[in-house]
């Protein structure tokens, strides 16, 4: 089946929450990983602990996906409602269920032997890799990992399967497969961040389970994203380096503090991973509605950075330039995430991870005065930390003179309005030597997004003729001249967006003056597959 | 060489304001401190907005203007990210009790060490003149003309049962005595809370109530080691206008307890560790798969 190499296939694995979908989605996406296979596992889970049905879609190809399919023709059901939600061609189920087409594994059998209940996915697993042709001494060696209980499970299932595909073995290295997430955790960690701040809020929070296993880390959960956000600016001020996260609800009980950061330019970055709103909405779904007013939360005018990451290695590198803007230029950097980069798996390759900016510490230690607010050609004010020297260091969120004391004179105010635009302008300019787009393919009609639909539109663009993706990797400060060149004699200018207004657009016409009603929206709280962006191009 | 506090900002509180009384506490408490070893540049004052924020203003000590409310979950920051600062919060009424009653409650329960200064005026000042949790019931403020109907909040009472090591209250009118607690709570380890009744002579001034009632617990047999007994000296006012009531101050309760710093082992700053981050591809290795 897989002798033709390049053609991509899924596999729907489904189930109650609590038994162990996610885990079996993973480690057979790291078993096709480990055969030389591209690989996406999406992830669908409503939000309860227990019961409900929850399943994974893992695709696999030859080459390069970013994507997941609808309607995967092998379904692996660890209920029965799995059976009946998920049309398939051939089903894999344990003793609850017979299926008309597929094999059925006796599960109750297992029992007798020792391997208990819960291990009811491993023993699935095993029978699908078994189908799949992926040889079972990879199988058991990457379901090492739950202990040997597991792998027991694991040739239980295996050795009642059936032959059905052959998995071929691809000579390939140098492949990785995380969850953004994991990506935007690691990215702090190859910063060096020195404190990870937060309040658990779906599809952030594993991030901070992430983090506080890490020694280098100090990861703190306090009593609410108000204390988090002003905690994080107290500790940057004192001189650490520090990260916050959150989601939607989360990021509005912060927003006081971002016109703080905006105003006492002590660095701060925060993790924005969005979900399906307004309010609770759907908490565990995905949703790129909070776009514009992560450009536009707080009052007063300040500057700002926020980047867009659409896949693993693009929010381990963002999330180092988010540090690096926030820490040298004294900026509030937003990475702006969702449910589907955060929660899903991608397969990435080493050279996709290398950063654009080094870890680095800005600090400055003068010897004779020091100014908090200096007045400097670029706008940036060199910071210095309390204690460090023998001057006075201040942080306030009144507008101030250049030693941070409180003023209302109108030419002062001026005068560090005008230092702030400056730093505005000087951050717009760091920016432009980093990758602030992307542009994919070629052709004169133009799909332009930003973040995680990257992955469902580059595997789209391989069935389109004539078309590119722009992508925005900066929606602030915004590519302007880059984008209006890139747009120009464009013939077509569609707007993929999991919203349903399109708010790219309304971005592209403040900051460009170009319009387009061409939109192909999805607010289903789903995120985009190829096939719903082709069927709707057309 | 002595010790310079002064700042070039001008001073905009009202004439005869209590918050003048913790202005000089402050400093007398600090100079004090940098003649018994603390180096200046070691304290931090975090503020919050008020009238009562503008020490900030008036002192010459590194210092953070936060804003309404979050004076403690912004010192806990600093906290964390540089054990070594010794960090002075300086909070209203409305500030601690109104906007970030959560705060508070935490920070006691997180045994914080911080020295914490709320300016209690009993009144939302800056804004002219609205009632606060810990206004007299019956105040006839701006918001609350037909009078405030609720009765007011104890939080001496509030910060002993929320777990605080050193519960205080000083009078703005007695700096000597406010030098030497905020002396005592910067020497504590963990959370210092000192209540200072602050008398706003424009919005909320008590002062003859408090002159003819107030008594120090240093001049009683009080045991600052026994929590009942403090609970108990501190139902003797309830912030009320109670014509019988007799006002304490001093240290109402002192307790060793784990600090939130201790219990995250934080002793270095951040900025003097000099940790280098592994390279970018060491950090990604433990996600390689072939
Ligand atoms: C979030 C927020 N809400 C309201 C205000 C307006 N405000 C400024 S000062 C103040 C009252 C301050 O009262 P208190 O903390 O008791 O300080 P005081 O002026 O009495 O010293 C208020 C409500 C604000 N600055 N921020
Ligand atoms: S209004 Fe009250 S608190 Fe404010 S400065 Fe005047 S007396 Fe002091
Ligand atoms: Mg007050």
């Amino acid at each position: 089946m897989f002798s033709s190499p390049s053609v991509r296939r899924s596999v729907l694995i489904g189930g109650q929450a609590g038994q162990g979908v996610a885990k079996a989605a993973e480690l057979l996406g790291k078993m096709f990983v480990r055969l030389g296979y591209y690989v996406f596992n999406y992830r669908d889970y409503p939000s309860l602990i227990r019961g409900g049905h929850n399943f994974n879609v893992i695709t696999f190809s030859d080459e390069r996906i970013f994507s997941h399919d609808e309607d995967p023709p092998i379904v692996v059901a660890l209920d029965k409602r799995t059976v009946d939600t998920h049309k398939a061609e051939f089903y894999i189920t344990g003793s609850f269920y017979t299926p008309d087409r597929g094999i059925q594994i006796n599960t109750n059998e297992a029992l007798k032997q020792g391997i208990p209940p819960v291990s009811q996915n491993v023993i699935l697993l095993g029978a699908l890799a078994k189908y799949l042709g992926i040889p079972k001494s990879i199988g058991k060696e990457v379901v090492g990992e739950l202990g040997p209980l597991n792998v027991k499970a694991f040739e239980f299932g295996y050795d009642r399967s059936v032959d059905g595909e052959r998995a071929g073995r691809i000579p390939r290295k140098g492949l990785y497969f995380l969850t953004g997430n994991e990506a935007i955790a690691l990215g702090a960690l190859a910063w060096g961040i020195d404190m990870y701040i937060a309040y658990p809020m779906t599809p952030s929070t594993p991030v901070l389970h992430f983090l506080a296993k890490r020694k280098e880390v100090v990861t703190l959960q306090l009593e609410n994203e108000i204390a988090v956000v002003n905690a994080a600016l107290g500790a940057s001020y004192a001189g650490a380096n520090v990260m916050v996260g959150t989601s939607g609800g989360g990021f509005a009980l912060m927003n006081e503090a971002l016109s703080l950061q905006g105003m006492s330019e002590v660095p701060l970055v925060v993790y924005l991973a969005q979900r399906m709103g307004p309010s609770t909405g759907v908490p565990t779904y995905t949703s790129q509605g909070d776009m514009l007013y992560a450009l536009h939360a707080g009052h007063g005018e300040f500057p700002r950075v926020v980047v867009a990451p659409g896949d693993p290695a693009e929010a381990f590198r963002m999330t180092m330039e988010a540090f690096y803007l926030a820490y040298r230029y004294r900026v509030l950097s937003i990475i702006l995430g969702d449910k589907h980069l955060g929660e899903s798996h991608y397969t990435m390759l080493k050279e996709e991870f290398r950063p654009l900016v080094r870890p680095e510490r800005f600090y400055v230690f003068p010897k004779d005065g020091y100014k908090s607010y200096e007045d400097t050609p670029d706008g940036v004010s060199p910071m210095a930390v309390p204690g460090s020297i023998p001057f006075t260091v201040r942080a306030t969120s009144y507008e101030h003179d250049e030693y941070g004391i409180t003023t209302e004179e109108a030419h002062e105010i001026e005068k560090m309005v005008e230092k702030r635009l400056r730093k505005a302008e000087t951050v717009e300019q760091a920016v432009s030597s980093l990758k602030p787009l992307d542009v994919y393919g070629e052709g004169e009609k133009v799909i332009l997004s930003w973040g995680s639909t990257k992955g469902a539109i580059l595997d789209a663009l391989k069935g389109l003729k004539d078309w590119k993706f722009v992508k925005i990797n900066y929606l602030k400060p915004f590519p302007r001249r880059e984008v209006m060149n890139v747009l120009e004699d464009a013939k077509r200018i569609v707007i993929v967006e999991n919203t349903s207004t399109g708010q790219i657009g309304k971005l592209l016409a403040m900051e460009t003056g170009i319009i387009t009603e061409d939109k192909i929206l999805r607010y289903d709280a789903r995120p985009f597959t190829p096939e719903y962006i082709r069927r709707r191009l057309v | 060489m002595k010790l310079s506090l002064e700042t070039k900002a001008e001073n905009t509180w009202c004439l005869g304001c209590g918050d003048f009384g913790i202005l000089t506490a402050l400093k007398e408490a600090v100079t004090q401190l940098v003649e018994e070893g603390y180096k200046k540049e070691e304290f931090v004052l975090v503020s919050g907005i008020g009238c009562h924020g503008k020490i900030y203003d008036y002192v010459d000590l590194n210092g953070f203007y936060s804003i309404h409310g979050r004076v403690l979950p912004t010192a806990l920051g600093i906290r964390m990210a540089n054990p070594d600062l010794k960090v002075l919060g300086f909070a209203g009424d409305g500030d601690t009790y109104a906007e970030g009653i959560s705060h508070f409650i935490h920070a006691a329960r997180y045994n914080l060490d911080v020295t914490f200064v709320v300016h209690n005026n009993q009144v939302f000042a800056l804004t002219t003149g609205q009632a606060t949790p810990t206004t007299q019931k019956g105040f006839k403020g701006k918001s609350t003309p037909e009078g405030k109907w609720d009765e007011p909040l104890n939080p001496i009472l509030l910060a002993l049962s929320a777990g605080a090591t050193f519960v205080a209250r000083g009078y703005a009118y007695d700096v000597k005595h406010l030098t030497w607690l905020m002396k005592e709570g910067v020497k504590h380890k963990g959370f210092a809370f000192i209540d200072v009744i602050q008398p706003c002579v424009t919005f909320h001034n008590i002062t003859p109530y408090v002159r003819e009632r107030i008594y120090k617990l240093e001049d009683t047999d009080h045991d600052p080691s026994n929590l009942e007994a403090a609970m108990e000296k501190a139902r003797e006012w309830n912030y009320d206008m109670d014509p019988n009531a007799k006002i304490p101050i001093g240290i109402f309760y002192r307790a060793k307890k784990e600090t939130i710093e201790e219990g995250f082992g934080r002793k270095v700053p951040f900025y003097r560790m000099e940790k280098l981050p592994k390279p970018w591809e060491e950090v990604i290795e433990e996600k390689r798969i072939v």
